[in-house]
């Protein structure tokens, strides 16, 4: 499958793909698209995501599996092109780029004001629900009958910073790592604030997918570490729903077939 | 070990005090990691982030997180902002453990590692007093975040020291 690269390292054409992809997958309306997918992490209920759990990690590992698979078939669907294929990339928001500039440049809007599916994304719920989440939530989706998500970043350098990431890494248990890790992620939500600061709208912002390829990928550099261990044994075979996935099936990526890419060259 | 029933009012009201006394009766066993462990911490509302200072009661929203003030972490909580079913959906999950699903609003445990300010503190010659837990709403607009002891919710918080830690357990969250 795919090859996550960093996003500020996607070529003109690795971006092109994705913004069609995210383009198609809005396009959608039923349970391949975007609007079944986001919805699932929160509104409209039930909400699946899992937090404060041991399953936070292997859930949303989970989630990106199933959302990276249906932004290739949309995109491959909308090109009538079976080979064409994208990847997730992943939000370093502890890099230098990121404490300078902020959101990763792909997902910013154009400079020259052309559509980017990157910078919002539609907010498919019902007028119920809606209403509880303009009531609830205000400033996390713009008004009007075809709301998309809104963001109200604070400033770049309150981003966290590396050694905090390093922290993490150096966590010597699961349960551990897995705690200091979503803390560092639940500030980052509330970093680009918007849609993005709260459960039941965050997946609907497609940054969230960056934001969380790069929670997936300090786990994944975690694994490689000497410091590595599983979840919990109790919950190693605990399925992941909505998903027909165990935690035991989401603990080898390369199982998952992605892998996170270093660096790529030419 | 202190609940959030037995923390006191910190200034204007925007902040709780826990007393924690730390060398205490006891003599202190060495330590090279300090946290600061918080259970039954609630995520149904907005989003919100907490600051930790050490003795320092009077520390706000407005104190600078820095060493000289003895800020010495914060966690951060991803809310459910708000009930989205109908009456009752929200309510408190009974205890006990079955085959259903945990309910998404079933409260969880974290910590603050804050290891660094506690040393600095301790080789001042001082001890631990007081945390002042500084709750700041992370709402979805900017503008509206302000200083929010209504979300602050949570059982009990102790400080927990070990011996197995590396030096990045000194870095501030």
């Amino acid at each position: 499958m795919g090859l996550r690269k960093n996003a500020e390292n996607l070529t003109p054409a690795e971006l092109t793909d994705l913004r069609e992809a995210f383009q198609a997958f809005y396009e959608i309306d039923d349970d391949r698209g975007h609007g079944f997918f986001a919805g699932i992490h929160g509104l409209p209920l039930p909400v699946y995501c899992e937090h404060g759990t041991a399953l936070f990690l292997p859930w949303h590992r989970a989630y990106l599996y199933h959302v990276e698979r249906a932004l290739t078939a949309a995109l491959r669907r909308a090109r009538g092109d079976d080979t064409v294929e994208v990847a997730l990339p992943w939000w370093d928001w502890s890099s230098a780029v990121s404490h300078d500039r902020g959101l990763p440049t792909a997902f910013r809007p154009t400079a020259d004001g052309s559509t980017n599916p990157l910078s919002a994304g539609p907010v498919v719920l019902g007028s119920d629900d809606l209403e509880l989440v303009r009531e609830n939530l205000p400033g996390a989706i713009s008004e009007g009958p075809d709301p998309v998500t809104v963001r109200d970043p604070e400033e770049p350098d309150e981003l966290p910073r590396d050694p905090t990431v390093q922290r993490a890494l150096r966590a010597t248990t699961f349960t551990d790592f897995s705690r200091i890790l979503e803390s560092i992620h639940n500030g980052v939500h509330g970093w680009v604030g918007g849609a993005m600061s709260a459960a039941p709208t965050a997946a609907f912002d497609p940054v969230f997918w960056a934001h969380h390829s790069m929670i997936d990928r300090l786990w994944y550099l975690w694994q490689l570490s000497p410091r590595n261990g599983d979840p919990p044994a109790r919950v190693l075979d605990r399925a992941l729903p909505p998903f027909p996935t165990t935690v035991r099936e989401t603990l080898d990526i390369s199982s998952l077939g992605y892998e996170y890419a270093a660096q790529v060259i030419g | 070990m202190a609940t959030l029933e037995q923390a006191r009012t910190g200034r204007d009201d925007q902040t709780r005090v826990v007393d924690l006394v730390f060398p205490g009766d006891v003599p202190p066993a060495p330590f090279s990691r300090a946290d600061l462990v918080v259970t039954g911490v609630d995520h149904s509302s907005t989003s919100y982030e907490v600051r930790v200072f050490l003795n320092d009661p009077d520390a706000t929203a407005s104190t600078p997180r820095t060493a000289e003030q003895r800020y010495a972490g914060r966690y951060t909580v991803f809310g459910h902002g708000g009930c989205y079913g109908g009456d009752g959906h929200c309510d408190a999950p009974a205890p006990g453990e079955d085959l259903r699903l945990a309910p998404p609003l079933t409260s969880f445990d974290t910590y603050v590692t804050i290891t660094g300010a506690l040393q600095r503190l301790l080789a001042a010659g001082d001890a631990l007093q007081t945390i002042t837990l500084v709750p700041v709403s992370l709402t979805p607009r900017r503008a509206d975040r302000r200083p929010a002891p209504e979300l602050l919710h949570f059982d009990d918080v102790t400080l927990q020291t070990y011996l197995t830690a590396t030096d990045a357990d000194q870095i501030p969250t």
